[in-house]
């Protein structure tokens, strides 16, 4: 008597893996973040007593006065366009390379204006901004 | 005479090849996705000149009222108060001398909030700041 084989079925079943992959797919772009990973950077001195070597006569003085949503710059005690601020600095960083450039935000103004200022200034090649703190502008007197 | 039955034409979509496309998307999304540690909502700040930050970076995010979030890199970032920034980022630096800071503030926050946050950092000795900023021109 011939006996009868059942043939085993030897497929993968396929057919849910592209209801997986599109399940993990949705997961993902749900769960992902278009995070912004680019700035401006700056080095903050080492803690110290001692105001760093920029005085009144060879630093560039920025002043940031609110305005509305905007700002006024003062440069030098001299109001100035964002724009023109580079061509104010140019002639001067040509001179020397290593002028010091104080941001002086007012308290008050909007934390934009500063970066603005600051942005310009990074355009333009300045090696030294400083950002003095309240708390450094009282320690320095009247300097600013 | 009897016609012959015109051919039936085959109506399957070839779907062989989908998983692949769905795995290759899966691939994509696994890759770019990034845990982020902050995930508070402001308005940047734009500007034209931006540098990649680090990555791995403690993050303090400052709204615009001046509510302050902070992260030390590996942790989601948590509610602080202004006057809590000196400790926590002296810890941080404790562990890592070198460890940047990324502040990520509002663009229409009041700079004197900015400012203690600055003058916190400087006195926890943290030397390498970087300001997150949007590419000016995109809103």
């Amino acid at each position: 008597m011939k006996l009868k084989k059942k043939g085993t079925n030897t497929e993968i079943p396929t057919a849910s893996m592209a209801d997986i992959a599109f399940l993990l797919i949705v997961f993902f772009m749900i769960t992902s973040v278009f995070s912004v990973t680019r700035g401006l950077e700056f080095q903050l001195p080492k803690n110290q007593d001692t105001p760093p070597d920029s005085t009144q006569e060879e630093a560039i003085h920025i002043h940031v006065i609110p305005a509305g949503a905007d700002c006024v710059y003062e440069v030098d005690r001299e109001q100035m366009r964002l724009s023109d601020i580079q061509i104010y600095i140019e002639p001067k960083l040509a001179r020397n390379p290593n002028k010091f450039v104080i941001i002086d935000p007012d308290p008050e103004a909007p934390y934009k204006c500063m970066v603005h200022a600051f942005d310009e200034l990074k355009q333009a090649q300045v090696k030294n901004i400083s950002i003095p703190t309240a708390a450094e502008k009282a320690s320095w007197g009247n300097i600013l | 005479m009897r016609l012959k039955q015109p051919k039936r034409s085959e109506s399957l979509i070839p779907t062989a090849s989908m998983a692949d496309i769905a795995f290759l998307l899966i691939v994509f999304f696994m890759i770019t996705t990034s845990i982020t540690v902050d995930r508070t909502a402001v308005a940047l700040p734009t500007s034209l000149e931006r540098v990649e930050v680090p990555k791995d970076a403690a993050v303090v995010a400052v709204e615009r009222d001046g509510v302050v979030h902070f992260s030390d890199g590996t942790e989601q970032s948590h509610v602080i108060n202004m006057s809590d920034v000196l400790p926590a980022a002296a810890f941080v630096i404790e562990k890592n001398s070198l460890m940047w800071f990324i502040i990520k503030a509002d663009g229409d926050a009041e700079y004197q909030f900015i400012d203690q946050v600055m003058e916190q950092l400087r006195q926890a000795s943290v030397r390498n700041i970087a300001m997150l900023t949007q590419q000016e021109g995109v809103e």
